[in-house]
């Protein structure tokens, strides 16, 4: 059988160097992102790291499994044929599977060993990255670990395996007559694991828009963010149904070149498929997620200049009554605080944002009332700590054990400090050394320049409408940075997979261009018809891939409404457009390049091969 | 006529039907067809295009699941048996010759005849599998891949990969359908051949030169057998052909 596998992936090259691609950058990703992670675990680094580097893990692992699965049975689907033939002559269901679980085993552990390598690549280029938008110090490097080998032979394997599984299944139920069929019969177009799995995911996309508003401004978030995933998974499940249906509504053109492109897509369901499943997931995984990350960032803006009532902010303290016009001056002093909340195997200590607050006044500038009296605390916009109950709080220099939590001020989407304190409960010694900042409101009729030229000498001042503007500039390139981290190595293998899908595609379609050829198409007409599939394909899988990043724009909408009371979308739109012109140039030039190599030879040539 | 009916057949179907589709678009490709192919006899089956020839070949086979009716191969019951029964028929009991030769491309001539007997899970010993070669003349063809072979030595490689388990039955469906004149009277050499050794053949073609060769010729139109003939020349297999196509 063996043997049989070794003259197999000569033969088929094209769709075995597919496969072994997928693997080998599969492994490379979740490899460079592991280490990174461990690394960023035992150094000392910025906290935002480990979290993200957390998410980056688990994007990887996900695309790595879906790119790889897919690019699987798509090779699989295109070896119907071989299959059957396999069957005609004694080949039984159980050969069948061994085989190509063979295959699967060799390509994992080839793929693995080029993944290896490949992932140290990555590892820089992310290190790169991280050090460069610095989520970690310049010093950071990524440490190899010995038993990585181990971790990434595994995966290569594992997902190689599991990906073919289903596949194999399918493949080893094939008729012996099929092998008879000029064209190999179609497979089936749905089959019942792709209802099922369709369904699921689809119901988990629903689940998480429908509780995402119910999670609060976290919570809220991170549901949202995670909605584009199960739903692009659900669109390609359902990928045989929608993307011919949809392939059909692309203007082809009348021409009789339109109508062999038309009728291609419609005839060649599964293979349509599966070029439009990696653009799909491409799509909306950068699409929406992007689209949510400045939604949730716009939104917080909106919120927080909806309820500061403030003229300046001053980066220093400002003395009550110290300058003539003052109304309301609320100084805020930042502190960070171990903060230690449960009991007993249930503690847990955490580094939190604490701010030394005078009730009044932040109550007048932030609109929300705060009533605090002796060693009362309140919980800050930032949450994550329990609204009522008691806490214990550490700060620099300064142990102010149990504290009271009585109040609590509504949860913000933009965050904040967790933990408001009474003026009188922390030390002077640790104050003096914090930062603090000041919303100033003027009196009514006051001369706003004269003001701020008085507060000026005590500190840099902003109008808060400057200051709210930077404040977002600020955090919003913080998002685009994580989305470029996150997102960017993922998007370039998903594009890779895309890729990937119609190299093979049209490497076994070289006699269906022969016959169009003898036909009396020109070898141009066959490649320019073959270009108007892969664009009507295209489109589809970008419709497909902007209805799953829509259900995530859903889950925002909902969010930020629940949390801020309006609900706002912020898209990227020149990202969008610079996506869909990225996916139609590749998967043209791909085509292109493809079809025209597959129609080098003379079409008699290859008829004449009656295998 | 009397040599059908005293040698037990190889292959018996009692009122074998197979419809295609439902309801008023149903077609009966093969209808109520009670038929013995005699064992060590080569028969041809004739017919119209779309007469049900190939669908007949089919369940004949096995390959093709019927809607009614017994098929039987030897002694053994082919309609219920399972998937696993009939991979080890192909294996051991019967062989396939196709118009498409459909050989692996990725397997040299000896490969592909060596195939069968691999899948049986046995060591195919290079003298058997040459001298399979031999016999339909490629002895020196071995190590070629099916696209460096013409059209008329890749249906004797494919014959040769039917023959090398010594199956009870060889079913051909238009073996020469794809080859010029000469290519084709080689393969109905062979076969002719094959048959004066002891070989049962069923063989499904169009061309009455080709049927002549055979010992019987069974007529079908419409699913149905409408007629047969022993012994007769190529002229007088046209004739009945022309009468039942017209
Ligand atoms: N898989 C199938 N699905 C639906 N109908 C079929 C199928 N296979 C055959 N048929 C129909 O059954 C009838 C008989 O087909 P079959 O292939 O047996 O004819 P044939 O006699 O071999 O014709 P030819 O000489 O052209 O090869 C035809 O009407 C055909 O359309
Ligand atoms: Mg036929």
């Amino acid at each position: 059988m063996l043997g049989m596998s070794r003259a197999g992936l000569a033969e088929r090259w094209t769709l075995f160097v597919g496969a072994l691609l997928s693997v080998a950058l599969g492994v490379a990703l979740v490899q460079s992102s592991l280490l990174l992670l461990i690394s960023a675990a035992g150094q000392s680094s910025d906290d935002a790291a480990v979290p993200m580097l957390g998410v980056v893990l688990g994007g990887s692992v996900f695309l790595a499994g879906f790119v790889i699965s897919s690019t699987f049975a798509f090779t699989v689907d295109q070896r119907r044929r071989d299959l059957a033939l396999l069957r005609l002559v004694g080949g039984s269901r159980g050969q069948v599977r061994r085989l190509l679980l063979g295959e699967a085993l060799l390509l994992g552990l080839t793929g693995a060993g080029f993944g290896v390598p490949a992932g140290l690549g990555v590892m820089a280029v992310q290190t790169w990255l991280m050090r460069r938008f610095e989520f970690v110090p310049p010093g950071f490097t990524g440490e190899w670990r010995m038993w990585i080998l181990g971790v990434s032979f595994g995966t290569g394997i594992l997902l190689a395996v599991a990906g073919v599984l289903v596949a194999a299944r399918r493949a080893a139920r094939v008729r012996p007559l099929e092998a008879l069929r000029e064209s190999g019969a179609a497979a089936r177009v749905m089959t019942a694991g792709r209802w099922v799995a369709g369904l699921f995911f689809f119901a988990g996309a629903l689940a998480l828009v429908i509780v995402a508003p119910h999670g609060g401004p976290a919570g809220g978030q991170a549901m949202a963010m995670n909605v584009a995933m199960p739903a692009a998974v659900a669109m390609v499940a359902f990928g045989p149904l929608l993307v011919p249906v949809l392939a059909r509504l692309v203007p082809f053109g009348g021409g009789v070149l339109g109508s062999l492109a038309r009728a291609n897509v419609r005839d060649a369901r599964r293979r349509s498929a599966s070029v439009a499943a990696p653009l799909i997931v491409l799509v909306a995984l950068v699409v929406g997620n992007t689209g949510a990350g400045s939604s949730f960032t716009a939104s917080g803006v909106d919120e927080l200049a909806r309820s500061t009532h403030a003229d300046f902010v001053v980066e220093a303290p400002v003395p009550a009554g110290a300058v003539p016009g003052v109304a309301t001056v609320s100084a805020e002093t930042a502190l960070l605080a171990d903060v230690t909340v449960g009991s007993g195997d249930e503690r847990e200590t955490t580094a939190l944002d604490a701010l030394v607050i005078d009730p009044r006044a932040y109550a007048a500038v932030h609109g929300t009332a705060v009533e605090l009296s002796g060693r009362a605390v309140a919980r800050g916009p930032g949450g994550e700590v329990p609204a009522r109950g008691r806490v214990s709080v550490r700060l620099p220099g300064a142990d102010l054990g149990q504290l009271p939590v009585v109040a609590a001020v509504p949860e913000r989407m933009s965050g904040g400090a967790s933990l408001l304190l009474p003026p009188g409960l922390v030390p002077a010694a640790a104050l003096a050394q914090a930062p603090t900042r000041s919303f100033v409101a003027l009196e009514p009729g006051a001369d706003p320049a004269a003001v701020r030229a008085e507060l000026a000498r005590l500190g840099p001042v902003n109008t808060a409408g400057d200051w709210l503007r930077a404040d977002a500039e600020q955090r919003s390139s913080t998002t685009n940075k994580v989305m470029l981290i996150v997102l960017g190595l993922g998007g370039l293998y998903a594009l890779i997979g895309v890729i990937n899908s119609i190299v093979i595609g049209a490497a076994t379609r070289r006699r269906e261009f022969a016959e169009a050829r003898v036909t009396g198409l020109t070898r141009a007409q066959v490649v320019r018809s073959a270009l108007l599939e892969a664009y009507a394909v295209t489109a589809a899988a970008l419709v497909l891939g902007a209805v799953a990043a829509s259900a995530a724009f859903f889950a925002v909408l909902a969010t930020t409404s629940a949390v801020t009371g309006a609900a706002t979308l912020d898209l990227p739109w020149p990202l969008f457009a610079a996506v869909a012109a990225i996916a139609l140039t590749v998967t043209g030039a791909t085509s292109l390049i493809t079809s025209w190599s597959a129609t080098r030879h003379p079409p008699v040539s290859l008829l004449a091969a009656r295998e | 006529m009397t040599t059908m009916t005293m040698a037990p057949a190889a292959v018996a179907l009692h009122g074998v039907s197979r419809v295609f589709g439902r309801g008023p678009a149903a077609v009966r490709a093969v209808d109520d067809v009670t038929l013995d192919f005699p064992r060590g006899g080569w028969t041809a089956v004739m017919g119209p295009s779309g007469s049900g020839k190939s669908t007949l070949l089919h369940c004949a086979a096995g390959l093709e699941r019927v809607d009614g009716g017994r098929v039987l191969l030897g002694d053994t019951e082919l309609t219920s048996a399972g998937d696993a029964e009939l991979t080890a028929l192909r294996r051991t009991r019967i062989g396939f010759v196709f118009q498409s030769f459909n050989l692996i491309g990725a397997l040299t001539a000896e490969q592909n005849v060596a195939l069968p007997l691999r899948l049986a899970g046995k060591r195919p010993s290079r003298s058997v599998v040459r001298a399979t070669l031999d016999a339909v003349g490629l002895a020196d063809r071995a190590r070629h891949k099916p696209r460096e072979l013409s059209g008329g030595q890749q249906q004797r490689v494919a014959i040769a990969r039917a023959m090398v388990t010594g199956p009870e039955v060889l079913f051909a469906d238009e073996p020469t359908g794809a080859l010029d004149s000469t290519a084709a009277r080689t393969v109905l050499d062979l076969l002719r051949a094959m048959a004066d050794a002891g070989q049962s053949i069923v063989m499904v073609t169009h061309d009455p030169g080709a049927a002549a060769r055979a010992d019987a010729v069974v007529f079908l139109r419409d699913g149905r057998v409408v007629d047969r003939l022993a012994g007769a020349d190529a002229r007088g297999v046209a004739d009945r052909l022309g009468a039942w196509e017209r």
